[in-house]
């Protein structure tokens, strides 16, 4: 067990690495820079000359190899430079963003599995198959629902037509409401689906007539017998979900004017703010791999067998 | 933000009773109260609720006209100058009197006492001479860049406490305006001498004016509150004392129908930006819509006669009168978009109608294009050379509707034989090639000021350079317009550089670019500096919820 975790963790240092070794390459092809962006705004003037002082101000003028070991060095002891748009340690705005993005995405989450967990066990104790029906085709609905216009719709609805919470003003938790719903309902697809599947398919074990030929009622076989063996696989696409989760934020955070991640990326997109973006990349690579560290450790866990196949 | 219940349901109880008190003054008794204080009399209190379309980016003033900025700064800084936006006259504020001596190359000022920043320190003559030493020379050190509405600044000298004398190497006639626009906002001593950095980040701001900054949060809100001991208003103000508003909540809100939501919804108190296309829901609701004139240099296409292509006069006057500017305006925009009538807004100062010289031609475009040798080929594009009719132009995210003027115009050239590369703009590409003629071949810009030398912003080749100019006449053209000391002919060379950017082809002008905004209808008092910034220091609620 210990050789398994130290093997795990070792291969999500290289996983970690290889992002940020990605991200840097990717980041310095990309056309222009922040420092040019930021500086040709037409009123302050600058010459070209000019901005090519302020960019060696900033650069260190080192050479590519140096510069990308003394970042790699910076964000192994946790040091993340400073964001050329504002000037603030990423660090800093990083912080700044987290804790929101966290409340958005963790609520949105849990949002998700009850949503998830609603559709595949009513599905899977559903007789009537129009029902069955209607309700396994509603991932699909859910999944080609673009976040944007969800957003927008609910923001119109609930919001500007019923009144029944503001979008803008309101309190910590009413500004929530919204954001988690619009996050929730595509996150929801694929671990519904996922999950319905692998219950239709437990249902085809030859375990489950002997159950039911011992009288167990029906909801004692989907709760007790095939939920649990149905819901390793859903586990795995749940942390699979965490990478949209981000995407989702961006877009969500945009459109509900929320400050965190999604926000913080789009603008560092935008200003091409290199420190803050591969800093990003980095945090989304990490909890990535956390999360799906946690589950493969989750595994053995909720299923015996594995631990003895470890 | 929950924290303002207590106060504000408080201010409706009073305003509930002042109207009840109203109405029995009037013996009416009985009838149903509707709205508080419709009878147009100021009331003091209240939180405005204002909601930004874009977050702040750097506060350096100079770098102020960005109007996510601009609608900050102007609330917490105050100018020397005030310019009148109806009669664009330059009227006392900071500076209760100005001479100007020996052709503009000297200006002296004299302040007006008491006035502090919000820092405690005084505002006075050093302190504005520490403002323009900056403004006009730029700091090397602090990596501070020389401010456009400046030219030919010299030095300062302080005469005494509250009388500061400027000096110019060459005429300024434009500076006494300059003294006006919002990037001379003035900031303490403190502010000024800070890096550049240090000088974009709101915090560090120190201005006079009748708001100061009482909570910020990066990129999303920021919260103003009245400033109590302000009592330094324009002379010419009706308004004196302290701001009739408690407080302001600035907050940012990128999508555009969710501002207009809670605008017509009743969640916010005042929208920037509104959308063309959005207008009517807004006036439906029972709204009003601010269509601000900026008096600049139109919305429009600049061309580039070092683009290969556009380097012959032809091509570009043949693309100036095979574009249909009035449909752009019709189909896409409302009447708060007039129609360009010349290179200059016609609330500009020194603007002349061309609207002549800028009819849609189409058919002298064909035979323009036809005599410059540019053959249609099968796909129905012209070529010459083997090299096809085509240009690049970017997708300007600041301007209103970009993409679809584009598109549309691009459609109108198609006609002529001319495909239009309208490329999306992400901002490493555009920073890079914006400043290449052969990739982008037009820019699509604006730029607005209340002075004769934002055609000199626009066009010279040290300024703006939208057309990356190498035409020496215009660069000698402009300068002497911005060095002319007297009005008339100042006015009369604005109108020769308009006539000759349109003769050669430099531009195709759009429309006159407002600033948009809504209002709720409890709104009143809200006023704009000369290029569409929101003032809200006499703005006023009169319904206290």
């Amino acid at each position: 067990m210990t050789r398994y975790l130290l093997s795990r963790v070792g291969q999500a240092a290289l996983v970690l690495w290889a992002a940020f070794t990605a991200g840097y390459i990717l980041l310095q092809l990309l056309p222009g820079d922040s420092v040019l962006i930021k500086f040709q705004n037409p009123e302050l003037g600058l010459s070209p000359e000019q901005i090519a002082e302020i960019r060696a101000y900033y650069s260190g003028g080192n050479p590519p190899l140096v510069d990308y070991l003394h970042t790699l060095l910076g964000f192994a002891r946790g040091s993340f430079g400073y964001s050329i748009d504002t000037g603030t340690p990423v660090v800093e705005r990083l912080a700044e963003a987290l804790p929101e993005t966290a409340k958005l995405a963790s609520a949105g989450f849990l949002l998700a599995v009850l949503i998830a967990l609603v559709i595949a066990f009513a599905a899977g104790y559903s007789r009537t198959s129009w029902i069955r029906g209607a309700l396994l085709s509603m991932p699909s609905l859910f999944v080609s629902v673009p976040v944007f216009w969800l957003g927008i719709v609910l923001i119109q609805v609930f919001s500007f037509r019923l009144g029944l919470v503001p979008v803008i003003g309101g309190s910590p938790a009413q500004q929530l409401i919204l954001p988690v719903l619009t996050l929730a309902v595509p996150i929801s697809a694929p671990i519904a689906q996922v999950l319905a599947r692998s219950i239709d398919q437990v249902y085809t074990q030859p375990f489950v007539p002997v159950v039911a030929a011992k009288g167990a009622s029906r909801w004692w076989i989907l709760w007790r017998h095939v939920a649990r063996n149905a819901v390793l696989p859903t586990l795995t696409m749940a942390g699979l979900t965490i990478g949209e989760l981000i995407a989702g934020s961006v877009v969500t955070e945009t459109v509900f004017g929320r400050n965190g991640i999604g926000r913080l990326t789009e603008q560092a997109v935008n200003a091409q703010d290199t420190p803050v973006m591969l800093a990003i990349v980095v945090l989304a690579a990490t909890v990535f791999v956390l999360v799906n560290l946690v589950i493969d450790l989750l595994f053995p866990v909720l299923d015996p067998r594995l631990e003895v196949a470890a | 933000m929950s924290s303002s219940t207590p106060r504000s349901t408080i201010a409706a109880g009073v305003a509930m009773l002042t109207v009840v008190g109203l109405l029995g003054a009037c013996g009416g008794g009985g009838g149903p109260v509707q709205q508080a204080s419709t009878d147009g009399k100021p009331v003091y209190g209240g939180t405005l609720t204002y909601l930004e379309h874009q977050p702040p980016t750097c506060l350096y003033l100079p770098a102020a006209g960005f109007y996510p900025n601009g609608g900050i700064l102007n609330q917490i800084t105050d100018k020397l100058t005030w310019q009148n936006p109806k009669t664009l006259e330059i009227e006392p504020w900071i500076a209760t009197k100005w001479e100007v001596g020996k052709d503009a190359t000297e200006y002296t000022f004299h302040l007006r006492d008491g006035v502090t920043f919000s820092d405690g320190t005084p505002l006075d003559a050093e302190a504005v001479a520490a403002n323009f030493d900056v403004y006009g020379l730029g700091d090397d050190k602090l990596k501070l860049p020389v401010a456009e509405f400046v030219n030919n600044y010299k030095r300062s000298e302080v005469v005494d406490r509250l009388t500061v004398k400027f000096f110019f190497d060459k005429p300024s006639p434009g500076f006494l305006q300059g003294t006006s626009v919002i990037g001379a906002g003035l900031v303490s001593k403190k502010t000024i001498s800070l890096p550049y950095e240090e000088q974009c980040q709101l915090k560090n701001i120190a201005g006079s004016g009748p708001f100061t900054v009482k909570n910020q949060v990066i990129d999303k809100q920021i919260d103003l509150a009245a400033r109590k001991d302000y009592n330094w208003a324009p002379k010419s103000s009706q308004h004196q004392g302290r701001a009739y508003l408690d407080e302001i909540k600035v907050i940012v809100t990128p999508e555009d129908n969710v501002r207009v939501g809670a605008l017509t919804s009743g969640q916010a108190d005042f929208v920037r930006y509104v959308q063309a296309y959005d207008e009517e829901t807004v006036k439906s609701a029972g709204h009003t819509i601010y269509a601000e004139p900026t008096r600049g240099v139109n919305n429009g296409l600049y061309l580039r006669p070092g683009n290969s292509i556009l380097k012959d006069l032809d091509v570009r006057k043949a693309l100036q009168a095979g574009t249909d500017a009035k449909e752009v305006v019709d189909t896409l925009f409302t009447p708060s978009y007039p129609l360009a009538t010349s290179v200059l807004s016609h609330l500009a100062q020194g603007y002349v109608d061309l609207s002549k010289e800028l009819a849609y031609d189409p058919a002298k475009a064909n035979a323009l294009l036809d005599k410059a040798g540019w053959v249609r080929g099968a796909d129905g594009i012209r070529a010459k050379d083997s090299v096809k009719l085509q240009l690049g132009v970017f997708i300007a995210g600041p301007q209103p509707l970009s993409k679809q003027t584009l598109e549309l115009i691009g459609q109108q050239w198609a006609k002529l034989g001319v495909k239009l590369e309208i490329r999306p703009a992400d901002a490493g590409t555009q920073a890079v090639d914006i400043k290449n003629a052969e990739k982008t071949a037009l820019a699509h810009t604006m730029v607005g000021r209340a002075d004769q030398d934002v055609i000199k912003s626009q066009f010279h080749s040290e300024n703006r350079d939208v057309i990356l100019s190498q035409d020496e006449k215009l660069d000698r053209l402009l300068e002497q317009e911005s060095a002319e000391p007297d009005t008339a002919a100042r006015n009369a060379k604005v109108a020769e550089i308009q006539r000759y950017v349109i003769e050669q082809g430099y531009t195709i002008p759009l429309f006159e670019e407002p600033q948009v905004y809504g209002g709720a209808p409890h709104v009143h008092g809200v006023a704009f500096e000369a290029v569409a910034r929101p003032a809200f220091y006499s703005a006023w609620k009169s319904n206290q919820d």
